[in-house]
C-alpha cells in the first residue's frame, strides 16, 4: 500500500513547524496511520523519502510506541488497561469477556468480520473511572461487562447499516 | 500532531468529577473553582480572575521577583522526584544567546496517577497561564507541551485554549500590550511510560526513539534540540498562577515546613470513592484514603496502599498514619512520587499485584541500559514460576538479587530503581506472603485460587 499524494504533501508540510527536521517523524507517522490504518514498510520508507531521512531511522522510531502499528488490526480497536487499579476493579474480566464477544483468542487477532481487535495496555490515566478502556480516540469509563456488550452491540450494528 | 482543530463541541470535562469539586469541596489552590460550570473557557476562567497573575507578572515584576516568589512557596515537583522548583529554575543559565524553552511534562502515565488529566480536563488555561509565568521567569518565549498520545480529550482541550488564547492576543507578540512574545505548541506522544523521564520525552520531541540520556549536561543546560530548556510537570505549572497571586509564603503555609502547599492525589483501587483530591501537604493517608476516598469496600480491610504511584515502594495498613509530607515518606522508605495512591484490600494477593507491576516496568522499559532490560525480565519470569506454583526458596533468593541490581544508579534513569522498590517494598513487608507462595504453593488470601478457577 502506498500513501496518497494529499499524505504525502501533508508530511513534506510538517518539518518547518519544528526546530530540527526529526521531530516531524512522529507526526509524519500519524497521518500516514490514520490514511492506511497501518504503517507498512512501504508507508515508512515513504515517510523516510519525503522528510529525506533513512528508512530504518524512521521504522526504529515506529516500532518502539505502543500507538503505532506495523500489524493490521481491527476497525476498532479496543485498548484495556490492565494496569493495578484497573486489575483491581475487575479488568481481568473485562478482557475474557471481551475475547469472547469479539471471538478472539489473543490479544491483535482480528474478529472474523474484521471489526475488532484488542489489546492490553498499561496505565491509561484515568484509575478513579477503573475499569476503563480507549477506542476510536476516546475513553469509556466505569466498564462492565454489560456496557461492554453494548457498546460491541452498537458498532457491529453501525457497521451493518453502513455497508 | 493534527493539522488543524477538530470538531469541538461545548462539553462536560468528565462525565462526572470525581475528587475535589465534586466528591469533595473544592480545595484551596489547584481546585478552587472545580466544579463552575465552563471553567475550562477563557471567558469563565478570567471571570474567576484568570490571568491576572500573568498579567501581573508581565507588568509589575522582574523574571528574578517571580523566582523569588517560587522560591519562597517551598513549592516541589509533582512529577515524581519532588525537587524544589525554584532550585531548578535557577540551574537554566541566564546568559546563553539564543532560544530556550519550557517544556511542560504532560506524559502522566505513572500507574494510578491521573491528577494531571483531571487539571487540564477542567481549567487547561490554569496550566497555559502557569507556564507562560515559567516561561517568563526563565527568558523562554516557546512552550512546548508535550501530552501523551492517548489523551485525545486533553489534547483537544488543550488544542481549543491555546487557540483561545491566541485570539485574545494573550499568546501572541505583545500578551497585555508587554513586549513579550510568548507562544504555546503541542505535540503528541504515541504511548511509552519512558517518555515522562524528563530525557526520554526530550528525545521523543527530538523524533528520537526516547531512550533516555546520560547526564550531565541536564536539560536546564542541554535540552530540547540542545537548547537550555526548562522542564516542570502539569501540576507544578498549574500552581503558579496563585503563587502570583497571593505570594509564595502563603503557599508555604498551606503545607509543612519542607513541602509547602497543597497537591493533588489521585486515589484508586479498592475504594468507595475513587479520585482526585486536592489535599494540604501534611494531613495523613489514612485522612486521604478513609475519608476523602471512602475506605475500603464494606467489610473488607486496607492490607497495603502505594503512596505515590506504583514506583513508590509499598506501605502496609500499620503505617496509615504517615504523613504525606515527602521528607516523612522518605523517612519511612517511601515516597511522595507523583501522588498515585493505589489502595489494595486484605482480599488482594501482595505477590499477584507486584508481579503485574513488574509485567509493567520489562514492558516499559526502554532496552538502552542491560540491569534495567534484563532484571525487569527476569523479575517477570521468577514471578511467574512462583504464581505458577513452581517456586523454590531459590527463586526468592533470585528476586532479592535482582531487585538490588536494579536500584542504586546503575541505569541512565530510575525506571529500573522502580521495578526493584515494588520487589523490595513488598518482599520487606509480606515477606510470609511470598514464602507461602514459593515455598508451599499457598496463595494466604486465595485470589490466585479464585483466578485459576475462573480461568479454567
Amino acid at each position: 500500500m502506498a500513501l496518497s499524494a494529499r499524505a504525502i504533501e501533508e508530511i513534506r508540510s510538517l518539518p518547518p513547524r519544528f526546530p530540527h527536521l526529526r521531530s516531524a517523524v512522529p507526526p509524519a507517522l500519524d497521518i500516514a496511520q490514520e490514511e492506511l490504518g497501518r504503517l507498512t514498510p512501504e508507508a515508512m520508507t515513504e515517510v523516510a523519502e519525503a522528510l529525506g531521512l533513512d528508512p530504518g531511522y524512521v521504522e526504529g522510531v515506529a516500532t518502539f510506541y505502543t500507538l503505532l502499528h506495523t500489524q493490521p488490526l481491527g476497525r476498532h480497536h479496543l485498548y484495556v488497561c490492565t494496569n493495578l487499579s484497573c486489575t483491581l476493579r475487575g479488568a481481568e474480566e473485562i478482557c475474557h469477556h471481551l475475547r469472547r464477544l469479539i471471538g478472539v483468542k489473543e490479544e491483535r487477532e482480528i474478529s472474523a468480520d474484521g471489526l475488532f481487535s484488542y489489546e492490553e495496555v498499561e496505565c491509561l490515566g484515568a484509575c478513579e473511572y477503573a475499569p476503563m478502556l480507549r477506542c476510536d480516540g476516546r475513553y469509556y469509563y466505569d466498564v462492565t461487562p454489560q456496557k461492554l456488550e453494548a457498546l460491541i452491540q452498537g458498532w457491529r450494528q453501525e457497521a451493518g447499516n453502513g455497508d | 500532531m493534527a493539522t488543524e482543530v477538530p470538531a469541538f463541541s461545548p462539553h462536560v470535562p468528565s462525565t462526572e468529577l470525581r475528587g475535589s469539586g465534586g466528591l469533595t469541596p473544592p480545595g484551596p489552590v489547584l481546585t478552587r473553582f472545580f466544579g463552575t460550570p465552563g471553567l475550562y473557557t477563557l471567558a469563565v476562567y478570567r471571570d474567576h480572575g484568570g490571568y491576572r497573575s500573568l498579567e501581573r507578572a508581565l507588568k509589575e515584576m522582574t523574571p528574578q521577583e517571580v523566582h523569588a516568589q517560587v522560591k519562597a512557596s517551598g513549592l516541589r515537583g509533582r512529577g515524581g522526584a519532588g525537587f524544589p522548583t525554584g532550585t531548578k529554575w535557577g540551574f537554566v543559565p541566564a546568559d546563553v544567546p539564543g532560544p530556550r524553552y519550557v517544556v511542560v511534562n504532560f506524559d502522566e502515565a505513572e500507574p494510578g496517577t491521573t491528577k494531571d488529566r483531571y487539571l487540564v480536563e477542567n481549567c487547561p488555561h490554569q496550566l497555559l497561564e502557569g507556564a507562560c509565568i515559567a516561561a517568563y521567569a526563565v527568558g523562554a518565549h516557546q512552550v512546548w507541551i508535550y501530552i501523551r498520545g492517548e489523551y485525545d480529550h486533553p489534547y483537544r482541550i488543550l488544542l481549543e485554549a491555546i487557540e483561545e488564547a491566541r485570539q485574545q492576543g494573550i499568546l501572541g507578540e505583545r500578551p497585555f500590550g508587554v513586549d513579550y512574545p510568548l507562544d504555546i505548541q503541542l505535540y503528541r506522544g504515541h504511548g511509552a511510560y519512558i517518555c515522562g523521564e524528563e530525557t526520554g520525552l526530550l528525545e521523543s520531541l527530538e523524533g528520537k526513539r526516547p531512550q533516555p540520556r546520560s547526564r550531565p549536561p541536564f536539560p536546564a543546560v542541554k535540552g530540547a534540540w540542545g537548547r537550555p530548556t526548562l522542564m516542570n510537570n502539569v501540576e507544578t505549572l498549574s500552581t503558579l498562577p496563585w503563587i502570583v497571586e497571593h505570594g509564595g509564603q502563603a503557599y508555604h503555609a498551606l503545607g509543612t515546613d519542607r513541602s509547602g502547599g497543597t497537591r493533588m492525589l489521585s486515589v484508586s483501587g479498592d475504594v468507595r470513592r475513587p479520585g482526585v483530591y486536592e489535599i494540604p501537604i501534611g494531613v495523613t493517608f489514612r485522612h486521604v484514603i478513609m475519608e476523602l476516598a471512602g475506605g475500603p469496600p464494606p467489610g473488607r480491610q486496607v492490607k497495603v496502599f502505594w503512596p505515590g504511584g506504583s514506583s513508590a515502594p509499598v506501605l502496609p495498613a500499620s503505617m496509615l498514619d504517615v504523613s504525606t509530607d515527602l521528607d516523612e515518606l522518605a523517612r519511612v522508605g517511601s515516597m511522595g512520587g507523583s501522588g498515585g495512591v493505589i489502595v489494595a484490600d486484605d482480599s488482594r494477593c501482595v505477590v499477584k499485584a507486584a508481579a503485574r507491576l513488574l509485567r509493567f516496568y520489562a514492558h516499559e522499559s526502554c532496552g538502552k541500559c542491560t540491569p534495567c532490560r534484563v532484571g525487569t525480565d527476569w523479575a517477570v519470569r521468577t514471578y511467574r514460576r512462583i504464581l505458577d506454583g513452581e517456586g523454590s526458596s531459590a527463586d526468592l533468593q533470585i528476586l532479592d538479587r535482582i531487585q538490588a541490581s536494579l536500584q542504586n544508579g546503575r541505569c541512565l534513569c530510575g525506571l529500573g530503581d522502580s521495578g526493584g522498590w515494588v520487589i523490595m517494598s513488598t518482599m520487606r513487608h509480606f515477606r510470609p506472603e511470598y514464602e507461602a507462595h514459593a515455598l508451599r504453593r499457598q496463595c494466604v488470601t486465595g485470589e490466585c485460587e479464585r483466578q485459576g478457577a475462573a480461568d479454567a
